[in-house]
């Protein structure tokens, strides 16, 4: 009560921007500059929403007053950078060269590593966010119907650009999400949000969860199990027979996903839930889910092991599954666009390994050198072409050596390819994969 | 590290990459310099995203180290761990099953209330449990109930009542507990749901609401295809279910027909019981027409069966042309099934008496009417009845049969009731299928001949040769065919078609035998040609005067247009009176040739002509005029049996008739034979072979066996045609003629 509001505090809106504290892994302190998403005042106690810059949204908190650098403080622009209500294209960040040049002036003292500027590049990823951007148009319309990723930004308003959510305890585990999801507004103010571990549904109170678990006798997920080997199984649901489920765990996922779009139904997917069994049940993992019929080769649209089992190799594992589930549908497929960082780290970590796994087996038959296509390193991994290209560049392997192109293992590729692959005890075997896949072209719509 | 000063090719996927390891690595520096050439493929991140400091901290790490540092991860918000009531909360174990789960389907749904008791419900529930037992699951599923009912309001307290059959008491507190717990709830509902989207569209930018329903399908993009073939699916089933429809639209019709045959046998035993027809006699008369009736109509046509529901018997009777009667005899028609009459058919056979007392006459207009549209139909197209509907004559082209809107087909009948058929043999075979003919344009005669049609309409002649030979040679064919006026042509055209009309059933039976007797004397004496139109007035008599005065117009009409279209053809008088000649020539008898041109028609025509006519003075010419004989002696059934119905009313005078035209006319053949077939002779046509009543076809036989065999010079010939009906072959080929008769209905 006697806590006085510095006028200085008074003046902190949505849209300045100035630096804040936090800990960094190595539990140092640091001060990245950082954008004032919203501003809320409980019990005449201040507390802003900031959002780090160039760090990612899921690092996003509600922070005291005391952790901001008052002295630095920026007001908006005329042509503010916060996100607009709409998601007008013009509240896109500028390019990354513009906002380290902006940035060092700023505060030289951010830490920063930031390769090269590659000309040409930036050119290229523009050309590829043109798609995306087609659909928006600025006008928020509603989005596309196919996948299950939003690329456009019509939905990153300031609702969504905040997490809603501040914990949820989900059988062992309490999980604290890194975006907004959509669950039920009167449940955004809990503290803690309870889920059941098996069917995910929310509930507002430790009470009520004991409640349902008299009532809900689940102990896996609702639906075939068509892979098991150890304690890890694998579960395929339905997005239109089992809707419950689907959305329940859409919503958890959404927690986790930041592209992820809730906006329309689950019909047109089928979930692969990928469970640890122990003496209780099946407990999720992770898990990813599928288009039905793909139109665009995606072989995974969204997927996610949640953070509890994250850093431990199920994300490959996920990875590996879906596409041993590929191979077995006699398809290439890659998955849906944008890729999150985790993501993109993650699928590269399992295209290099799937790849390079190949290049040192390949034998040199009668002395010569071996060799391969890379349509044909598709066709074994099921890893779409565009994929195999991208991931044999990032590795450095693929040269232009006397007017041809080669492959080169260089030697600590070999030797780092071993030390991981040492360390990747999870693998999917595909002998206990159970699955048919089925053609959702000739059965009703999903 | 300078620009490249050539352009490396596009690298190609199908094409193979060597690999090196190593220490054969070749010059590293040239190789990174021209990697740059390579196309750098997009990442697949949103490109804000992608510059993040601690992706790009990450990714750098990995490309230093080549492997993760603990330190480079991208950080995550942690949440601490583990739950210590876990235990408590998830009881029990759940053992892994040996196989792989398998859900069944629906199976998961236990009618379960969604609503979950919270700790403020528990407090109620204590409170209520003070007097009452309330179990928690049993609050559960009332506030579950009660909050699906319930939109944003709750609902009254008196729906609420009526919604769960609980105690009041207990009602009114969980109903005014709900009501000031929904005050306290932020959410629209004690049961939490994610928000649904509104159709009005006001929700479509709105956060909350997840899990919209997709109104379209689809891109169609992709699956344009598919859709296609979906569309052709659906029209598919379109088309079958509307055949569907039909179908059941024509069982609809059938049970109706069914009923009202029911109702209608049951009206005709009402009616012989209160007539006391007992014995079935009444009936026997009445329905003898009906089966003659079976002959003709056609089973298929469905217009055809509205007729019958507002007939009576007598109605339908003169509906049967007197022609059938020869026929009458006829008990099967098995394919025919005209409704009602079908089923009293086999009782007609047993219960015919033998003496027939005579029919009433009246004519039902409508059905006279019917006729003659058919009549006028054959005489548009005359082809008809000699086209083949043999399914092998596809080469027939323009001739070939096809059948008419409107006309009723009936199969050929391949029983006769009874009579064992004779076998021919010899010359016996050769009248069955020949007849004596005479060409009209190099006038001779050219002997003993059967007429069919060739491929294009043309007539052919197959001519047997026979002993006669010689003789028939030397026959004058103008005995055939005098010449006549146009007028008395048409006059006597006119005679014989009225008579077609005469309803009269004939009484077979009892002029057996004086049937016999007078065509003895009938061969003798030949009628004279004048005798047609005396006879004229008795054998209208059934007929009232206005059906005569229609149907004389339409006559006169038909044989307007019949002669026009003879003389159109450039034929003389033609064809119309070359026939005429046959008939003066068979009535006076004179000749032993006239007999010679009987064949199986003409006799059983003369059969029953003879016996209708009790006195002599009726002329039976035999209609020779077959004499010119079309193929197998299909007109001359029509003759004679138009012949014999015409006569057998009257009772009197046999007038026979001559009608019918059969010269073989230039190569018009066709033509101008079946034009002069009047399209009541087609429907005899059809009654004949399946139908000689046993006295006839045996008075045919008799006849022609004892009378007009001494007159004939081969009376061997003469002999077989009486009998030849029954020939199996022959019956068979009828049938075939039958049907294309049949044409003209």
């Amino acid at each position: 009560q006697n806590y006085v509001v510095s006028p200085r505090l008074m003046e902190i809106v949505e849209g300045c921007r100035l630096p804040v504290l936090r800990k960094n892994q190595e539990n140092e302190d640091e001060w990245p500059l950082a954008e004032i998403l919203s501003v809320k005042d409980t019990l005449g106690r201040k507390l802003f929403y900031v959002h780090y810059i160039d760090f990612n949204k899921r690092l996003d908190e509600w922070v005291t007053p005391d952790r901001l650098d008052m002295k630095k403080l920026q007001f908006p622009k005329k042509e503010a950078k916060t996100p607009t209500k709409n998601g007008l294209p013009g509240s896109r960040p500028s390019s990354p060269e513009r906002e380290v040049v902006r940035e060092t002036a700023l505060n030289g003292t951010t830490r920063r590593v930031l390769p090269p500027s590659q000309p040409g590049r930036k050119r290229k990823t523009c050309g590829t966010d043109e798609d995306s951007q087609d659909s928006s148009d600025g006008i928020p319309t509603a989005p596309r119907m196919t996948g299950s990723l939003v690329s456009d930004r019509s939905h990153d308003d300031i609702i969504t650009r905040m997490k809603n959510i501040d914990c949820i305890e989900l059988g062992r585990h309490r999980l604290k999400p890194w975006y907004f999801s959509p669950y039920p507004q009167e449940l955004t103010t809990l503290p803690i949000l309870y889920l059941c571990e098996f069917c995910l549904k929310y509930l507002k109170s430790l009470k009520c969860l004991q409640r349902h678990l008299t009532k809900c006798n689940l102990r896996h997920p609702p639906g075939n199990e068509i892979y098991r080997k150890g304690t890890i199984s694998f579960f395929e649901i339905d997005g239109r027979k089992n809707k419950t489920y689907s959305q329940n765990l859409c919503l958890l996922a959404k927690c986790f996903l930041d592209h992820k779009t809730l906006y329309y139904d689950t019909d047109p997917f089928l979930f692969y839930v990928m469970t640890e069994y122990d003496c209780k049940g099946f407990h999720i993992v992770g898990y990813f889910s599928k288009e039905k019929e793909s139109t665009e080769d995606y072989n995974v649209a969204c997927i996610l092991t949640l953070p509890p089992y994250q850093r431990r190799g199920y994300g490959k594992l996920l990875i590996e599954f879906s596409y041993e589930l590929s191979k077995v549908e006699g398809k290439t497929g890659t998955p849906e666009k944008p890729l999150s960082d985790l993501g993109l780290l993650s699928y590269r970590s399992y295209w290099s390994q799937t790849i390079l796994e190949i290049l040192m087996d390949l034998k040199s038959d009668n002395g010569e050198r071996p060799q391969i296509t890379i349509n044909e390193i598709s066709e074994i991994t099921s890893v779409k072409k565009e994929d195999v290209i991208s991931t044999l560049q990032y590795l450095n392997l693929i040269n232009y050596y006397k007017g041809q192109y080669i492959l080169t293992l260089s030697e600590d590729i070999v030797d780092g390819h071993e030390r991981a692959m040492q360390k990747r005890h999870l693998r999917i075997d595909p002998k206990c994969l159970h699955f048919t896949p089925k053609d959702w072209s000739k059965r009703g719509k999903w | 590290m300078s620009k490249l000063s050539f352009r490396a090719r596009a690298l190609d996927a199908a094409k193979p990459l060597p690999i090196y390891r190593n220490g054969d690595i070749p010059d590293l520096n040239d190789c990174v310099s021209i990697n740059r050439a390579v196309p750098q493929m997009p990442t697949g991140m949103e490109k804000e995203e992608e510059s993040e400091h601690h992706l790009q901290r990450a990714i750098c790490a990995q490309q230093v180290f080549r492997e993760k540092k603990e330190c480079m991860v991208i950080p995550v918000p942690e949440a601490e761990g583990n739950i210590n009531y876990y235990d408590r909360l998830y009881k029990g174990e759940f053992r892994q099953p040996k196989q792989l789960i398998h859900i069944q389907p629906f199976g998961l749904d236990y009618e379960q209330p969604d609503y979950d008791m919270d700790s403020e419900d528990e407090t109620l529930l204590n409170r209520l449990n003070r007097k009452m037992e309330l179990k928690p699951l049993q609050f559960e599923i009332m506030v579950d109930r009660l909050e699906k009912a319930s939109a944003n309001q709750l609902i009254t307290l008196p729906e609420a009542k009526l919604l769960l059959n609980e105690d009041d008491y207990l009602l009114k507190s969980v109903y005014d507990y709900l009501v000031r717990k929904r005050k306290n709830c932020r959410g629209p509902s004690l049961i939490p749901q994610v928000k649904q989207e509104k159709r009005d569209g006001s929700t479509n930018n709105d956060a909350y609401v997840a899990f919209r329903r997709r109104t379209e399908k689809m891109q169609t993009r992709k699956n344009r295809k598919n859709d296609e073939a979906s569309y052709e699916k659906m029209l598919k089933l379109r088309r079958e279910f509307s055949r569907t429809v039909t179908i059941l639209e024509m069982i609809k019709k059938r049970e109706k027909s069914k009923r009202e045959l029911l109702h209608l046998t049951l009206e005709v035993v009402e009616k012989r019981f209160q007539m006391s027809d007992f014995s079935g006699e009444v009936l026997s008369e009445v329905s003898v027409p009906l089966a003659e009736k079976t002959v003709h109509p056609a089973p298929i046509c469905l217009p055809n069966g509205n007729r019958h529901k507002t007939e009576n018997k007598v109605k339908s009777t003169p509906k049967h042309h007197p022609h059938n009667v020869t026929v009458k005899a006829e008990p099967h028609f098995d394919f025919i099934r005209p409704h009602k009459k079908s089923s009293r058919k086999p009782k007609l056979d047993t219960l015919r008496p033998p003496s027939r007392p005579e029919r009433p006459h009246t004519v039902n207009t409508a059905d006279i009417k019917q006729y003659d549209f058919h009549s006028s139909g054959e005489d548009e197209n005359p082809q008809s009845p000699s086209s083949e509907p043999d399914e092998e004559n596809d080469p027939d082209g323009a001739f070939v049969f096809r059948r008419r809107a409107g006309c009723s087909y009936l199969s050929p009948l391949t029983e006769q009731s009874d009579g064992s058929p004779p076998v021919l043999a010899g010359l016996d075979a050769m009248w069955q299928r020949n007849a004596l003919t005479a060409l009209s344009v190099p006038r001779r005669c050219v002997g003993v001949a059967r007429r069919r049609l060739g491929r294009g309409g043309r007539v052919l002649l197959d001519r047997p040769s026979s002993e006669l030979d010689r003789a028939l040679r030397h026959l004058d064919p103008d005995t055939f065919c005098p010449s006549r006026s146009l007028a008395q042509l048409l006059s006597d055209i006119q005679a014989c078609r009225w008579r077609y009309f005469q309803p009269r059933p004939l009484h077979q039976n009892q002029r057996d035998e004086s049937g016999r007797n007078a065509l003895h004397e009938d061969d003798r004496k030949g009628g004279g040609v004048t005798g047609t139109s005396s006879s004229r007035n008795t054998v209208l008599g059934g007929i009232t005067e206005e059906q005569f005065q229609t149907h004389q117009q339409q006559l006169v009409q038909m044989q307007q247009q019949q002669l026009a279209q003879s003389q159109q053809q450039g034929l003389r008088p033609s064809s119309n009176l070359p026939e005429r000649p046959h008939v003066h020539v068979s009535n006076t008898a004179s000749l032993d040739t006239l007999s010679k041109t009987l064949d199986s028609a003409s006799a059983q025509f003369a059969a029953s002509a003879v016996v209708s006519t009790p006195n002599k003075d009726g002329k039976t010419h035999n209609t020779a005029v077959n004499g010119i004989l079309p193929n197998s002696g299909k007109h001359n059934n029509k003759f004679s049996s138009s012949g014999s119905s015409s006569v057998r009313p009257s009772g009197a005078s046999s007038k026979p008739l001559l009608a019918v035209p059969q010269s073989l006319p230039h190569g018009h053949g066709p033509l101008s034979s079946v034009s002069a077939v009047s399209p009541a002779h087609t429907h005899l046509n059809s009654a004949r072979p399946c139908a000689p009543s046993p006295p006839a076809l045996k008075l045919a036989t008799v006849a022609s066996s004892l009378d007009r065999v001494p007159k004939v010079t081969p009376a061997s010939a003469i002999d077989s045609i009486g009998r030849d009906k029954n020939e199996p072959e022959r019956l068979a080929l009828n049938g075939i003629e039958t049907t294309v008769a049949m044409e003209v209905t």
